[in-house]
């Protein structure tokens, strides 16, 4: 059984007049179960030149409704290049640049087409970084 | 009012070589290098329904500014999870420990963030939650 551990560290000095940190560890296991996840798709690298959209997980791909975990970061530097996250079609949100996203996938393919899909913000050069744990 | 969020993995086994990632960024306002302004605080909910339950609620105004939510499922039964939906979408299911730290885009009024205790039953006791939003400010307090 492997184990990977995921932790998220949020801090802030001055955004309250009281401290914020906070800081939360994840074995990352099966769904429903203690088993550490064994399958990775190791970190991978997409650098897109064009404002369409791009697949980078298909939900028919993975089984549906397991606890998959997916590790997204926009590596760029220039804060106007966002890369918007859609899942099933609906758009989660905008990762700018040198943000981070860890979101778990359902992977559902009963009720609708659960793909991970990303769209660069322009047809300039845009890499994102990523990596699925898989349940 | 610098606000980071640092992602750290490790694994020694899930992989041949040993799995190491650690990513900080500090959080900005869309498409600037100025920081988030505005904060929920970190809320705890306890979930007893299998019902999707409006967890953030979009606002309009908050189309494409930069938002980030973190949330995390304190059970400590594996079997426990949270499902959270956008939109009216699952987007996936959060097991006893799980966090999701992700960016927010408002599209529009319906693009609430919802939660469910899917496998909830009187028997399983209550789920707890916690979740922060991190934002950028709108007009939506000034013009009211």
């Amino acid at each position: 059984m492997a184990t990977t551990t995921a932790t998220i560290t949020l801090a802030s000095t001055d955004l309250l007049s009281d401290e914020i940190a906070l800081t939360s560890s994840a074995t990352l296991t099966g769904a429903g179960n203690s088993t550490g996840i064994l399958n990775t798709s190791g970190l991978s690298r997409k650098t897109t030149t064009s404002a369409s959209e791009y697949t980078l997980f298909a939900a028919a791909d993975y089984t549906d409704d397991k606890s998959h975990k997916l590790y997204v970061k926009n590596i760029e530097t220039n804060a106007a290049l966002f890369f918007e996250i859609q899942i099933a079609g609906v758009v989660v949100g905008r990762l700018y640049a040198g943000d981070w996203a860890l979101i778990p996938w359902s992977a559902d393919t009963t009720s609708t087409n659960c793909d991970v899909d990303i769209t660069p913000s322009t047809s300039a050069s845009h890499t994102i970084e990523y990596m699925l744990f898989v349940d | 009012m610098a606000t980071t969020a640092t992602f750290t993995l490790t694994s020694a086994d899930i992989a041949g070589d040993p799995v190491n990632v650690s990513k900080t960024a500090t959080c900005t306002k869309a498409g600037a290098t100025t920081d988030l302004d505005q904060t929920t605080g970190l809320n705890r909910v306890h979930l007893r329904s299998t019902v999707n339950k409006v967890l953030l609620g979009a606002n309009a105004e908050g189309n494409d500014l930069a938002a980030k939510v973190y949330i995390i499922n304190k059970a400590t039964d594996p079997s426990l999870y949270v499902t959270v939906t956008i939109n009216a979408q699952t987007i996936g299911k959060l097991y006893a420990g799980d966090w999701m730290f992700i960016p927010w885009s408002q599209t529009d009024e319906a693009a609430d963030i919802e939660v469910a205790a899917s496998n909830w039953t009187a028997s399983t006791g209550d789920i707890p939650v916690e979740y922060a939003l991190f934002h950028e400010d709108t007009d939506f307090l000034t013009n009211a």
